[in-house]
């Protein structure tokens, strides 16, 4: 059980997400972005005290220990599937770590199959596998946790979309500016290449962001491929640090 | 130290599979910490709808909210000691086959600016859906008088479009004693909600 470090309360400043950074918000060939993205122009307003606060302390409200998503429980077999071990830290746009920052991640098992009803893929459930995680950020924005890598699936509402493997991951900060949803993806797959999703972020350096890297394999107790991958966060402070 | 910049890594969409242990038990903002949440108990409900107003199920809606003294339990509030002690702030529904999300909270209070301006009665809305590959952000409002309503960022929306921004108190669907309150949620369309720069 990781310790809940107390979050920094310095201000910080939220500038708009720079549209060159992130995903189109429409993307060809994926109707629902056409029908559910507003026409209007995205209303700019003053940020006051209720969207620089936000709900910091999720952690004390939601179960935030499950870090080991390839056994259901402590001394049981592990579930199927390529074991890998998921790090990275969480920080803001100063580079400062976020300590406390609460991460929940789900993703489908081996076999590309998601535990909910919406799921209509004719891949074997692991009942063994919930699939989801929630964890909090240590003193230096760190986090872990060890999964298995999940496996391709195809889109119901589509006749040709594979997606690539991925894991989605939905962080807290500090307020209600700070809240960040993504997936991500692993390095050279196949799949990668056809995926609107991926592609969506059109720039190749942002897409580097949603990658994971591959850290330098060993052999030995546990085995496991290690992967990492920085969070960052909008936000920076009001007055800039002096290096 | 480095100078290097640190950019915001690229939102992504919510995806249809977001899993049902992540949402359930989040919906009902009136107690915490085995405590009651003061003030006026509200229903809030809605319909998030997209294009040719057809509904969006299985997305998820997300609250912020003051409380009733309009306090946010939150450290940069000022006033945070001074915060309902069995009062959250967040909560988190999924919307059904016709759209519908329903939360249990209550009524927030103004709060007020430390330079001194005042903001109505709010909760903070976001949505995450597929399609949606950056959250969608939008406010409700409530009040008894809605033209008169002088709230830094209801004053820059379109005064055509301000009155969807508001919570409308619908007696007909009250449950007992509790009020409940629509507030319906245009993605894009007739009468879409406005939404804020993110
Ligand atoms: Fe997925």
């Amino acid at each position: 059980m990781a310790s809940h470090p107390a979050k920094s309360t310095a201000p910080l400043e939220y500038a708009p997400y720079d549209d060159a950074t992130q995903s189109l918000r429409q993307i060809p060939r994926y109707p629902r972005s056409f029908t559910r993205n507003p026409s209007q122009p995205l209303i700019r307003r003053p940020l006051t005290l209720s969207e620089r606060t936000g709900p910091a302390d999720l952690a004390r409200r939601l179960p935030v220990d499950r870090m080991d998503l390839s056994r259901p429980d402590a001394g049981t077999a592990r579930v199927a599937g390529q074991l890998i071990h998921v790090a990275g830290r969480v920080l803001d746009e100063d580079g400062a770590p976020l300590a406390g920052a609460m991460i929940e991640l789900w993703q489908a098992n081996a076999s590309g199959k998601y535990i909910h009803e919406m799921d209509r893929h004719e891949a074997p459930v692991d009942p063994n596998f919930t699939g989801w995680g929630r964890l909090v950020t240590g003193a230096e924005g760190e986090y872990e946790f060890i999964t298995i890598k999940p496996g391709a699936y195809p889109v119901g509402e589509s006749d040709w979309w594979w997606r690539p493997p991925h894991i989605h991951f939905s962080i807290f900060g500090v307020s209600w500016m700070q809240r960040y949803v993504t997936q991500m993806f692993f390095p050279g797959e196949a799949l990668n290449e056809t995926d609107l999703l991926y592609n969506g972020v059109p720039d190749p350096e942002a897409r580097q962001r949603i990658t994971f890297q591959l850290q330098p394999t060993k052999v030995g107790i546990p085995n496991l491929l290690r992967y990492r991958q920085d969070f960052v966060m909008r936000g920076k402070r009001a007055t800039p640090a002096v290096d | 130290m480095s100078q290097r910049t640190w950019v915001p890594s690229p939102y992504g969409t919510i995806g249809p599979f977001f899993l049902k242990p992540l949402v359930d038990g989040c919906d009902d903002l009136t107690q915490w910490n085995g405590k009651k949440a003061r003030g006026q108990q509200i229903v809030l409900t809605g319909r998030v709808v997209e294009e040719g107003n057809a509904p969006v199920l299985n997305s998820i809606v997300e609250l912020w909210q003051a409380d009733a003294g309009g306090v946010f339990p939150h450290p940069l509030d000022p006033r945070a000691a001074e915060a309902d002690p069995g009062f959250f702030g967040w909560g988190r529904a999924r919307t059904d086959r016709e759209g519908r999300f329903q939360f249990r909270t209550i009524l927030p209070g103004g709060s007020r600016e430390e330079n001194g301006v005042a903001r109505c009665p709010h909760i903070n809305v976001m949505v995450l859906a597929i399609g949606v590959t950056r959250r969608l952000v939008t406010t409700a409002f409530f009040s008894d008088t809605p033209e008169s309503v002088d709230d830094p960022a209801l004053n820059c929306v379109p005064a055509n479009a301000r009155s969807r921004l508001f919570a409308v108190r619908d007696a007909a669907l009250d449950s007992g004693a509790t009020p409940v309150y629509r507030f319906d949620i245009v993605l894009r369309g007739d009468h879409e909600t406005p939404f804020f720069l993110d």
